[in-house]
């Protein structure tokens, strides 16, 4: 489409910071998250969130995951990627499971995979609302749940991570480690 | 117009923008090829499968290629915060996306300069990045499922991976008690469809109407029923049906569709959303009163 206008510069609202001890650390990961193409903005961390660096960098805490990989395949050094607003639930790395007597559908937070109990093969994925939700539905379906690419590696997103955590427990279940 | 909004993932598909027309088992718009799969894919082909039962205008999409980047969702946004007032759709409905806090603000305030406002309708990440921002009420309708009501209704989650593990745990026979809260947290739009064993209807905090016939539970595990489900109500609005009524409708047709395809866990959307003509032969006329012309 060759019909886009000019636009204003837009104010960003990340709704998350990942917090550093070194300044150096900060704008290394600001080059390096920058140059990966995602939108930040170096900020002063509220002080209830302040670990000993006065630079943070508020990013869309929805992108939390590829973030974090980008951070780490750069070794750059962070503390911790975290909500911005205080009172924020922790992370939910909890799982319910329904079994529908062939299959077992594991749910995390708005996630859920279905896998079939005898074959251990993945048989659905559905929930979630993030872009690469249905990419990993694509890549995920058909595939045995042990050799399944891993959504944490593959995605971007928290929907990505609830994913991910729902194979873990998928995984748990058919290893025999856990009751469905 | 109804106006469909969201990504594909295909990372190589541009921005694009049209009507939408199906042929076998892709969907067409402006000669892009969108795959009928779970999300985006999914709601655009409920919706143009009941246009077409209705003899209504086609839906027009709004579509780009997105695996999760934000790409084509930044692309997505800004072409509608810069459009919206000249297409001015009588119904927008906005899906999958990168939520993004900032756009979706400026984007209602694009929509409020429209000749005619219109109706809009958020789901997936679409009503993750509404509620986030504070711009629920603003909203007309939004279709969340059993964990994405407990979402809107914590005030300080900004993502459903956030909320409040009592609520996360909540049954869903305790929906009406999340409703009340995301109503209290300026979490609600002024229509919510809450997907789950039971689907309830709730316009502005009164419940209008639940379903809960025909009961098929493994629906729950087949990727995009829940996005058959917001593109039904979409196209229901856009042929002048009341929100609540569009709503109670596609809840409905949404769980016959699913009975008729004695569905498994394992089953594809795309064999649910091929139900759809046979159930809007033999109930749609009876239950709303929209019959095709």
């Amino acid at each position: 489409m060759a019909f886009m206008k000019r636009r204003q510069k837009t104010a960003f609202e990340g709704g998350g910071l990942v917090l550093f001890s070194e300044v150096t650390d900060a704008m290394r990961a600001e080059k390096a998250l920058s140059k990966a193409g995602y939108t930040l903005k170096l900020v002063a961390p509220p002080p209830h969130l302040r670990k000993g660096c006065d630079l943070a960098l508020e990013i869309n805490l929805v992108e939390k995951p590829g973030i974090e990989r980008v951070l780490e395949e750069r070794d750059v050094n962070y503390v911790s990627v975290t909500p911005l607003k205080a009172g924020t639930s922790r992370l939910l790395e909890f799982a319910t499971v329904t079994d529908f007597g062939k299959w077992v559908m594991v749910k995390s937070a708005n996630m859920k995979l279905t896998f079939d109990k005898e074959t251990g093969t993945i048989v659905n994925t559905s929930g979630g609302g993030c872009p690469d939700i249905p990419f990993l539905h694509s890549e995920l379906i058909d595939k045995p749940l042990n050799r399944a690419p891993r959504p944490r590696d593959i995605g971007f997103t928290l929907c990505a991570l609830m994913l991910d955590n729902a194979l873990d427990e998928s995984i748990t279940i058919y290893q025999g480690e856990k009751e469905p | 117009m109804m106006l469909i909004a969201g990504t594909i993932p295909n990372k190589d598909l541009p921005l694009t923008l049209g009507e939408v027309r199906s042929d076998g088992e892709l969907l067409i718009a402006d000669g892009q090829r969108i795959p009928c799969t779970q999300g985006t894919g999914a709601m655009i082909s409920a919706a143009l499968t009941t246009t077409e039962y209705l003899n209504l205008e086609a839906p027009r999409v709004l579509v780009a290629g997105d695996t999760g980047q934000g790409k084509g969702s930044r692309e997505i946004y800004r072409y509608l915060i810069d459009n919206i007032a000249e297409l001015s759709p009588e119904v927008l409905a906005l899906h999958y996306c990168l939520p993004d806090m900032a756009l979706t603000r400026q984007l209602c305030q694009a929509a409020g300069k429209c000749a005619k406002r219109p109706l809009l309708i958020a789901d997936a990440a679409s009503m993750y990045a509404a509620k986030a921002a504070g711009l629920a009420p603003e909203f007309d309708i939004f279709t969340p499922d059993a964990a994405e009501i407990a979402f809107l209704a914590d005030a300080e989650a900004t993502h459903p991976a956030y909320i409040n593990r009592h609520l996360f745990e909540t049954n869903i026979a305790r929906t009406p008690g999340l409703v009340s809260a995301a109503y209290r947290n300026n979490g609600a739009a002024h229509l919510l469809l809450v997907k789950g064993a039971t689907d309830y209807i709730i316009n502005d905090g009164d419940i209008m109407a639940t379903v809960t016939e025909p009961d098929v539970p493994v629906m729950e595990a087949i990727g995009g029923t829940g996005d058959t489900i917001t593109g039904l109500v979409t196209a229901f609005t856009f042929a002048g049906l009341e929100p609540h009524r569009a709503a109670t409708i596609a809840a409905r047709a949404n769980r016959m569709a699913g009975e008729l395809a004695r569905p498994t866990p394992a089953t594809r959307v795309s064999e649910i959303i091929a139900r759809f003509p046979a159930v809007f032969r033999n109930y749609l006329c009876q239950w709303s009163g929209v019959c095709p012309t």
